[in-house]
């Protein structure tokens, strides 16, 4: 039997799975919609793992939980290493690129860059607050267009002309974009302005102040998009990477993780078929008034978070 | 005045530097001191609620915990000078407050000339016109003690408190000095609960590693050391095993600045002036912090502080030169503890991993 | 510096430029020094502006550091001063400390050299200390200094009184008039300030510039509305607005987002001034001008429609 390990990266719009063995090697992957719901999500996942993954020849001995809801998929799936997602993608990303300097990913709802110099992070900034120039904000603007989002890129590499959109904000942008359509241009051309305005405002916002040197990976939901994918080679002045595996980094980075973690527990595959649900308790031990989230596997508590202070820990 | 009622003054809460100001107050002053309860997201969201929308964080959270005071009591606010925002920021909360229908005597340092000793006195014979100013005087110094205290050992805390063998004892050492200091009525009750703490950090065991993570800390006079507003930076960020050196505080500031020599002259390729009330001390602290080899750095400023923002490039510039990463944290009354958690645990992978590497 | 040729000195259009133009040009006149300004604010100097500043800054900054960088490599020196303090109470926003130190850090790899002088009354650097250091820097004798600074100083004042003159007419004007308190900067830029100025008189009424007063009396008699306002441009609207508002039918606050104490002064302003009609205007390198045409086309009509006009 030889040793696999599994890593889970769960965000707000997908739900990513990785098995690898011990050479980095991929056995298994799934990419699914979150749906707002990630218990289902993680569920369904490792159903789909299940059916790809040879269990005669291996056995998963690690697992490894990323993305916005590790903390409640790691209580899940009983993870032996839970880790945020910038690592995990730094550590997928330069194992696998080991050259990489500059690492930039556009998520659904956030954005980041991380530097690396001879293999290891250095520096790394995220978005703040708006979501103008995310993956969000990429699907909103082709849904008000009426294109999928998928053929985005095809529209905007047709370009000759992008019209100038202004993507600081979300709101902002959407009525300047009304505008602009108003006005009459055309459809491809502002479909290109709104590619170059999410990379504008990336550099802008997150890459502000940072040296981006090449070579330069580029991952995230939003770099299956050509279009945006051109906008960044056009400004950068350089070759822009992107991995046919990059939405499954922070999945393998975290597996990675779990494989270099001291933990071993063998994950088990029948959680799809257990009964998960969280429940959200007001703490009022002061006006603070902190939601406390429990997690529960049929009426056992396994897991809770969400207190700022000891006073919380009573209420379960 | 009336001389029938004795004052009930109130300052919003700072930091812990409320057990200070009470103790002038009440010690030093004899009038009554109305304590604003600890700020809470009620606090916030009132203080949010009533504020100009672009106006700086701090302004809005002491707002804020100025209604609580006024609601637990207090018929008396006190608001201090600035030299950026801050300096206006009594004028402006004065008229909020009366426009919500308040009534109250509110004192506005920034009324006075802050440079002349006749107006202190000025302020105190306001505040109560019967008070001895020879006692005050000593008793307003002993206040000033018990700051220093705090900062002191509020210092020594996070740079170890990371590592405390016992699972607890540091921090339960710490919580029971503060305890004390709100609750001091005399010098000797200063200087006992200060004795004890140093005695509790010398005997409870420590198991620091040779080299551990430090992780230098600079940013806006408020938020950088006020912990509600930073969302607990420093516990959470010392939690994960981490030495934190922050230089800034109000002892620093305002009583030992003289004491760090020739700090402009230090950085003197970073900036020609003094950008902003705390801009040369931060810049000097975060090269400082770079020279010694730190594993990184950490800005902390409020959404909008304009001298803050205006420090960031020359942070910048010292990230380049001496390779040492600092995280930009900017806080608003929206920004969450979860999304603070993943910035910071990603800060520390990387610190430790590069640690490692180099 | 050497002798035998003169430098030439860049003025960025943007900032205090708007309300030290004359005196600038006239000093640096005086003693031949040759200097080239920046064109004016467009949407390319703004995004180039942008993509230097930090994100949070105000909208003037992105807009004077897109003028920095259309200035790099086209002079020897570019001339930022540091303002601080005109007195007691009498202090600038920290950004006009930070400006040169804060450039020179953006542009540190550029190799653009900065010229720069420092006027901080509250020091005891008072503006003919100032001047006579910078014009010491670029190798002048004192003497010379002194009287290019008295020269350009009388030069400004002739000029100031002009401008205020002019606006003082208008408080006469029949018509609708609306006092707009913005800072110079904002109100002179075509990018931005300009288009509220054009809409208005589009529209038929007369804008009044209330940063255009006689700054001693205006400086005086803000202390009728605030009692601690302490930032000197800002006390010159405040001051205006008392000496005025009963002279003009509306009054818009304008300012560029998100001005430190525009957002507080604005916000007291608005609490205690009653009695004449108010409009908060806030200019985002993002607002759209329709956006602004339809909040000032329903201000004015508001106002037509109170005095029966509409």
């Amino acid at each position: 039997m030889e040793h696999a390990y599994l890593g889970i990266d769960v965000g707000s719009i997908s739900t990513k799975g990785a098995i690898i063995d011990e050479n980095n090697q991929l056995l298994a992957s799934q990419y699914i919609w979150t749906q707002g719901d990630p218990i289902g999500a993680v569920k369904e996942l490792t159903g789909l793992l299940e059916k790809q993954f040879d269990k005669e020849h291996y056995k998963i001995v690690a697992t490894g939980a990323t993305g916005s809801a590790r903390k409640l998929v790691g209580a899940i799936i009983g993870a032996t290493m839970v880790k945020n997602e910038i690592t995990a993608h730094a550590v997928g990303t330069t194992t696998f690129y080991p050259d990489v300097r500059t690492i930039l990913e556009i998520g659904g709802q956030d954005s980041k860059i991380i530097l690396v110099e001879n293999g290891v992070a250095v520096d790394y900034a995220m978005n703040t607050l708006c979501a103008a120039g995310t993956g969000a904000f990429l699907s909103s603007q082709a849904k008000r267009l009426g294109i999928e989002v998928e053929d985005i890129g095809e529209y905007a590499l047709r370009s000759t002309h992008p019209t100038q959109i202004a993507a600081r904000c979300t709101v902002f942008a959407e009525s300047d974009l009304v505008h602009k359509i108003q006005m009459g241009h055309p459809r491809e051309d502002i479909i290109a302005g709104v590619c170059n305005a999410v990379v504008a405002n990336y550099l802008n916002n997150v890459g502000k102040g940072k040296k981006i040197i090449s070579p330069v990976v580029f991952q995230g939901g939003v770099s299956k998009n050509k279009g945006v994918v051109a906008a960044f080679e056009d400004t950068l002045g350089c070759q822009v990477i992107v991995d046919p595996n990059g939405h499954l980094m922070g999945a393998l980075g975290v597996a990675i993780l779990a494989k270099k973690g001291s933990v071993r527990r063998d994950f088990d595959f029948s959680v799809e078929n257990m009964e998960f649900h969280t429940r959200e308790a007001g703490c009022g031990g002061c006006s603070n008034n902190c939601e406390i989230i429990c997690v529960y596997r049929g009426d056992e508590l396994i897991d809770s978070w969400g207190n700022r202070c000891e006073r919380g820990a009573r209420v379960h | 005045m009336e001389a029938m009622s004795v004052r009930k003054v109130a300052f919003p809460r700072y930091a812990e530097y409320n057990c200070a100001f009470r103790y002038i107050f009440e010690e030093a002053m004899d009038v009554r001191c109305i304590q604003p309860p600890a700020i809470t997201r009620r606090t916030m969201e009132l203080g949010a609620k009533h504020s100009p929308e672009f106006v700086c964080t701090p302004f809005k959270i002491t707002l804020g915990s100025m209604i609580e005071a006024l609601e637990a009591g207090a018929d008396t606010l006190l608001m201090v000078h600035g030299l950026c925002r801050l300096g206006y920021y009594g004028e402006l909360q004065e008229q909020i407050l009366h426009d919500l229908g308040y009534r109250f005597d509110f004192i506005n340092l920034s009324e006075y000339d802050m440079g002349k000793k006749k107006e202190y006195i000025k302020i105190v014979k306001r505040i109560n016109p019967k008070v001895h100013l020879a006692k005050f005087a000593a008793k307003f110094m002993e206040g000033i003690r018990m700051v220093e205290y705090l900062d002191e050992v509020t210092a020594e805390y996070y740079r170890s408190c990371g590592f405390d063998a016992t699972g607890g004892q540091y921090k339960a050492a710490y919580r029971r000095f503060l305890t004390a200091l709100y609750t001091a009525r005399t010098r000797a009750d200063i200087e006992d609960a200060y004795r004890a703490v140093r005695q509790s950090f010398q005997t409870i065991p420590i198991n620091k590693p040779l080299r551990p993570l430090r992780v230098g800390i600079v940013g806006e006079f408020y938020t950088v050391m006020d912990a509600f507003s930073n969302l607990e930076l420093e516990d959470k960020l010392s939690g994960m095993g981490v030495e934190l050196y922050r230089w800034m505080n109000v002892t620093h500031q305002f009583f030992q600045y003289s004491a760090q020599k020739n700090m402009g002259v230090k950085i003197r390729d970073l900036c020609t002036y003094e950008m902003g009330p705390t801009a040369t001390a931060n810049i000097w602290y975060a090269k400082e912090c770079a020279e010694r080899g730190f594993d990184g750095l950490i800005h902390v400023k409020s959404a909008g502080c304009t001298p803050e923002i205006d420090v960031m490039p020359a942070l910048q510039t010292i990230s380049g030169t001496y390779k040492v990463p600092v995280l930009y944290l900017t806080y608003d009354s929206q920004t969450s503890d979860v999304g603070l958690m993943t910035r910071l645990e990603a800060f520390y992978d990387m610190i430790e991993m590069r640690k490692k590497v180099l | 510096m050497e002798a035998k040729k003169k430098p030439v000195i860049g003025l960025p259009r943007a900032m205090l430029y708007y309300r030290c133009r004359t005196l600038w040009h006239a000093f640096f006149d005086e003693l031949g020094v040759q200097t080239v300004v920046s064109g004016p604010t467009d949407r390319v100097v703004l995004e180039r502006g942008s993509s230097r500043a930090i994100d949070e800054a105000c909208l003037s900054l992105k807009i004077f550091l897109g003028h920095v960088e259309a200035l790099c490599g086209k002079c020897d020196y570019i001339f930022i001063p540091r303002v601080s303090s005109f007195g007691r109470h009498r202090n600038m926003c920290t950004r006009f400390e930070a400006l040169p130190d804060l450039a020179m850090n953006v542009f540190r790899d550029s190799g653009q050299r900065f010229l720069t002088c420092d006027l901080d009354v509250l020091h005891k650097k008072d503006e003919a200390a100032a001047f006579l250091d910078l014009g010491q820097k670029l190798g002048f004798p004192p003497r010379v200094v002194r009287k290019a600074y008295k020269t350009a100083k009388k030069a400004e004042q002739t000029q100031y009184k002009r401008l205020v003159r002019a606006q003082e007419q208008l408080y006469k004007a029949d018509g609708l008039k609306i006092l707009i308190a913005a800072h110079s900067y904002v109100v002179e830029d075509p990018y931005i300030g300009k288009t509220v100025t054009a809409y208005l008189k589009k529209a038929g009424a007369i804008p009044i510039r209330a940063d255009l007063v006689d700054r001693e009396e205006a400086i005086k008699r803000s202390g009728e509305l605030s009692y601690t306002c302490k930032w000197e441009m800002s006390r010159e609207i405040v001051g205006s607005i008392v000496m005025h508002y009963d002279k003009v039918d509306g009054i818009i606050l304008l300012s560029a987002f998100p001005c430190g104490p525009d957002s507080m002064v604005n916000e007291l302003i608005a609490r205690r001034v009653k009695r004449v009609p108010m409009l908060n205007l806030v200019l985002d390198s993002q607002s759209g001008t329709a956006g602004i045409e339809t909040r000032l086309e329903s201000f004015i009509d508001i106002i037509r429609f109170k005095g029966g006009q509409l």
